[in-house]
C-alpha cells in the first residue's frame, strides 16, 4: 500500500520538476545557442553505433547455433535515446554508407530489423558454403552491400540493373536472401530468420503478459529484469524490455525507485 | 526576462522575440485553473469547437445531441473567478435544430454574423447568428463528416464538404449552389482543410489512407498525394504504396503559416509534411493513440517558437513539439475521450471538449512572485504604514 503511494508521489514530483525545467529553458535561449551545436552531431553518430553494439551483445547467438547474424530492431534504439527523429536520421546515414542493413520482418509494418553489413555477409556466406548457390549469392551481396539501401526489389530492377537471370533469382530465393513479397517483387531477408521471428513474437507476448498480470498492470524495470523467465522467453530479458519500451507497448514512468513500466491498454498483441 | 526587455528597448532585438518567448513560456505552463470554467449546456458529447478569428471572444460548440451553443470567453466581471457563459443556444426545442449529431461548426471567417454547421443528418446549414435561423441549407446523400471555409479567401466563398461519398463537394455561399466536385478518393472523406496561405489550395483526407492536395482552380485532378515513404516504393507492401498512413487518415491541420501540414491516422502515427512539395519530413512523434472512427480535430499553437501540436489522445490532450517530435506533456482532466481542441492565440489558452460533456479551459499559470520580491514588498508596506501612522499622530 505504502509502496504504491510512494510511487504515485514520485511520479507527480517528477512531472512538476520537468515542467519547471522546460519553462526555465525558454528564457535561456542564448545559453542554448552557445553550447556547441557541431560537436553534438559528431558524437551522436558514434552514440548510435555504440548503442547498436550494446544491443548486439544482448542477442543470444547460441540459440540459433550461430547460423544467424545478431539482429537488432530499430525501435529498440528509441528506448535508449530520447529524440526519435535524430535516431531515424542517423540510422539512415549508416545505411547510406553501407555499414548497416535494414530488413522488413513482416509481422509488423513498422518493425524493422537492423544487422551490421559485415556480420550479415559473414553469416550468409558461412551458411552457403558448399552449396551450388554460393556464386549467385556472392554476386548479389557484392551488388547490395556498398551501394543499395532498398528493402525490396522488383523484377525490373533485378533483371536490368543487377543483371540477374530468372534462374539466378530462384536460387537467391532458395538460399533465403530474398523472400516473396508480391508477383514479381521480393523483400530482402535474413536466411533462417523464421525461427527468430517465431521466438521473438512468443517472447514479446510472454513479457507483456508478465507486465499485465502484475498488480495494477505496472512493474519496476529492475524487478522485471530479475524475474525468472518462462520457457516461452528464449531471448535475454533486457532484449525484450528494450523492444517493448521502444515500440511503446508499455509506458515508461520515471520514479524515485527507478523506471516503472506500465502496460498500455488497447494493444493489438 | 529583464534582459529581453532591455534588448527590446535598446533595439538589439526584434520586438517579436520577447512576444514569442513569453508565448512559449505560457504554453509550456498550461494547466487546469479552478478560476476558469465553461458553462455546461450539452447533454451529450461535444464534437467540435471553434473560436472566431476577429476578436477571439466568441466560441461555438457543436454536440452529439445536435445542439449548437455560443459562449462568450471574455471576462467582464472584475473577479478572477469566471465562468464563460453561454449566450445563445440552438437547442432541441428549436424548429431548425439538426436531427442528429453535429460534426463540425465554423464561424464565417470575416465576421461573426454567420456560422456554418454540418451534421450526420446529411445537411449543412448556414445560420444567421442574430436570429439563429438557417439562411441556407445544403442537402447531401451521405453523412457529412466535416466542412471547412477558407480563412484567407477574399475572391471566393467556397465551403469544402467531406461526406460518406468519395467525391469532395464545393458549395458556393454566394450563389447557394454546389459548383464543383473533386474526384480522386476511393473512400469516405473524413477531413478537409483549406490552406491558410493560399486561398485555392485544399487538402482532403479519407478512409482509403490517402491525402490529396487540390488546386480548386484547375479542372483536372489533384495536385499530388502525400506518400509516407517519399516515393521509396521498396519500404512497404505493394498495396500500401503511395499512402499517407497505414490506416484511415482522420485528422488534418495546417500550421499557422501554411508551410507544413500535419496528418493523423488510425495507425497511431502523426506525420508532418511539407505542404508545397508533399514531402514527408520524417519527424517521429512516436505512438499517437488514435481510435477515432470519425474525424479527429486537433490544433497547432500560433506565435510561439518552437510551435506545439495539441492532439486529443484518449482522455487527455498530448502536447508535442512540432519540429522536434518530442512529447512535452499530457494535459489530463477529462473523464472520457477528448474529441476536439482549439487554441486561443491571443491569450495562449486551450479549450478542449469531449464525451464527458465538459469543455475544459487550460490556462497558463501566472508568474509566481519571487520570494525576495514578497519580502521587500511587505517591508515597504510596513514602512509606509509606519510613516502614515507617525504623520497621523503629529
Amino acid at each position: 500500500m505504502r509502496k504504491q503511494l510512494n510511487k504515485k508521489v514520485a511520479v507527480f514530483k517528477s512531472r512538476m520538476n520537468r515542467k519547471r525545467a522546460l519553462i526555465a529553458d525558454t528564457f535561456c535561449l542564448t545559453k542554448r545557442r552557445r553550447c556547441a551545436a557541431d560537436s553534438v552531431t559528431g558524437e551522436s553518430q558514434a552514440d548510435i553505433r555504440s548503442s547498436l553494439q550494446y544491443l548486439v551483445t544482448l542477442f543470444s547467438r547460441k540459440l540459433f547455433n550461430d547460423s544467424l547474424p545478431p539482429v537488432v530492431l530499430k525501435h529498440q534504439l528509441y528506448s535508449l535515446h530520447n529524440d526519435k527523429t535524430s535516431v531515424d536520421k542517423q540510422v539512415n546515414e549508416l545505411r547510406e554508407t553501407g555499414e548497416l542493413l535494414m530488413f522488413q520482418l513482416g509481422f509488423d509494418s513498422e518493425a524493422f530489423a537492423l544487422v551490421f553489413a559485415e556480420d550479415f555477409r559473414a553469416k550468409v556466406l558461412q551458411g552457403e558454403a558448399g552449396r551450388g548457390t554460393l556464386g549467385t549469392v556472392e554476386k548479389f551481396l557484392a551488388k547490395l552491400i556498398p551501394s543499395c539501401s532498398d528493402l525490396s526489389f522488383n523484377k525490373e530492377k533485378m533483371l536490368k540493373e543487377f543483371l540477374f537471370t530468372d534462374s539466378e533469382i530462384t536460387q537467391l530465393v532458395k538460399s533465403g536472401v530474398l523472400t516473396v513479397r508480391d508477383a514479381g517483387s521480393w523483400w530482402l531477408s535474413i536466411p533462417n530468420s523464421g525461427k527468430f521471428i517465431k521466438y521473438f513474437i512468443k517472447g514479446r507476448k510472454a513479457v507483456l503478459g508478465m507486465v499485465k498480470k502484475s498488480k495494477y498492470g505496472e512493474i519496476l524495470q529492475t524487478e522485471l529484469e530479475g524475474r525468472r523467465t518462462t520457457s516461452q522467453v528464449k531471448f535475454q530479458m533486457k532484449y525484450h524490455i528494450h523492444d517493448i519500451i521502444g515500440a511503446e507497448l508499455v509506458e515508461c514512468i520515471q520514479t524515485t525507485s527507478g523506471t516503472l513500466l506500465r502496460y498500455v491498454d488497447g494493444n493489438v498483441n | 526576462m529583464l534582459s529581453f526587455l532591455y534588448a527590446r528597448q535598446s533595439g538589439l532585438d526584434d520586438p517579436v522575440r520577447l512576444r514569442r518567448a513569453e508565448s512559449t513560456r505560457r504554453v509550456l505552463s498550461l494547466e487546469l485553473n479552478h478560476n476558469r470554467d465553461v458553462d455546461r449546456i450539452h447533454g451529450n458529447g461535444i464534437n467540435t469547437l471553434d473560436i472566431e478569428v476577429i476578436d477571439g471572444r466568441y466560441m461555438l460548440s457543436g454536440g452529439s445531441d445536435g445542439v449548437i451553443v455560443i459562449y462568450d470567453l471574455e471576462n467582464n466581471s472584475k473577479k478572477p473567478q469566471y465562468t464563460c457563459k453561454a449566450i445563445c443556444t440552438v437547442g432541441r426545442s428549436s424548429r431548425h435544430v439538426h436531427k442528429f449529431s453535429v460534426e463540425t461548426v465554423q464561424w464565417y471567417p470575416h465576421d461573426t454574423g454567420m456560422f456554418v454547421s454540418s451534421s450526420f443528418d446529411k445537411t449543412m446549414k448556414v445560420w444567421d447568428t442574430e436570429t439563429l435561423k438557417p439562411a441556407e441549407e445544403f442537402q447531401f446523400d451521405g453523412n457529412v463528416y466535416c466542412h471547412h471555409m477558407s480563412p484567407v479567401a477574399r475572391k471566393h466563398s467556397l465551403v469544402a464538404v467531406g461526406t460518406k461519398d468519395p467525391k469532395v463537394q464545393l458549395c458556393d455561399l454566394k450563389s447557394g449552389s454546389r459548383i464543383h466536385i473533386l474526384q480522386g478518393h476511393r473512400g469516405e472523406i473524413l477531413s478537409v482543410r483549406w490552406s491558410p496561405r493560399y486561398d485555392h489550395i485544399l487538402a482532403t483526407a479519407s478512409t482509403d489512407s490517402r491525402v490529396h492536395i487540390w488546386d480548386v482552380r484547375r479542372a483536372s485532378g489533384s495536385l499530388f498525394t502525400l506518400d509516407q515513404h517519399n516515393g521509396d516504393k521498396s519500404k512497404t507492401s505493394s498495396e500500401a504504396v503511395n499512402t499517407a498512413h497505414n490506416g484511415r487518415v482522420n485528422g488534418l491541420c495546417f500550421t499557422a503559416d501554411g508551410l507544413h501540414l500535419l496528418t493523423t491516422g488510425t495507425d497511431d502515427r502523426m506525420r508532418l509534411w511539407n505542404s508545397a512539395t508533399g514531402e514527408n519530413t520524417l519527424v517521429n512523434y512516436g505512438k499517437v493513440v488514435n481510435e477515432s472512427r470519425k474525424g479527429l480535430k486537433f490544433t497547432v499553437s500560433r506565435g510561439c517558437s518552437p510551435e506545439f501540436v495539441f492532439v486529443p489522445c484518449g482522455s487527455s490532450v498530448a502536447v508535442y513539439g512540432l519540429h522536434s517530435g518530442e512529447l512535452i506533456t499530457m494535459l489530463r482532466g477529462h473523464y472520457n475521450n477528448v474529441d476536439c481542441c482549439e487554441f486561443h492565440p491571443d491569450y495562449q489558452e486551450l479549450y478542449s471538449g469531449g464525451k464527458d460533456c465538459n469543455i475544459l479551459a487550460w490556462v497558463p499559470v501566472l508568474r509566481q512572485p519571487d520570494i525576495e520580491d514578497e519580502e521587500t514588498n511587505s517591508k515597504r508596506v510596513k514602512h509606509c504604514l509606519y510613516l502614515y501612522r507617525s504623520a497621523g499622530l503629529d
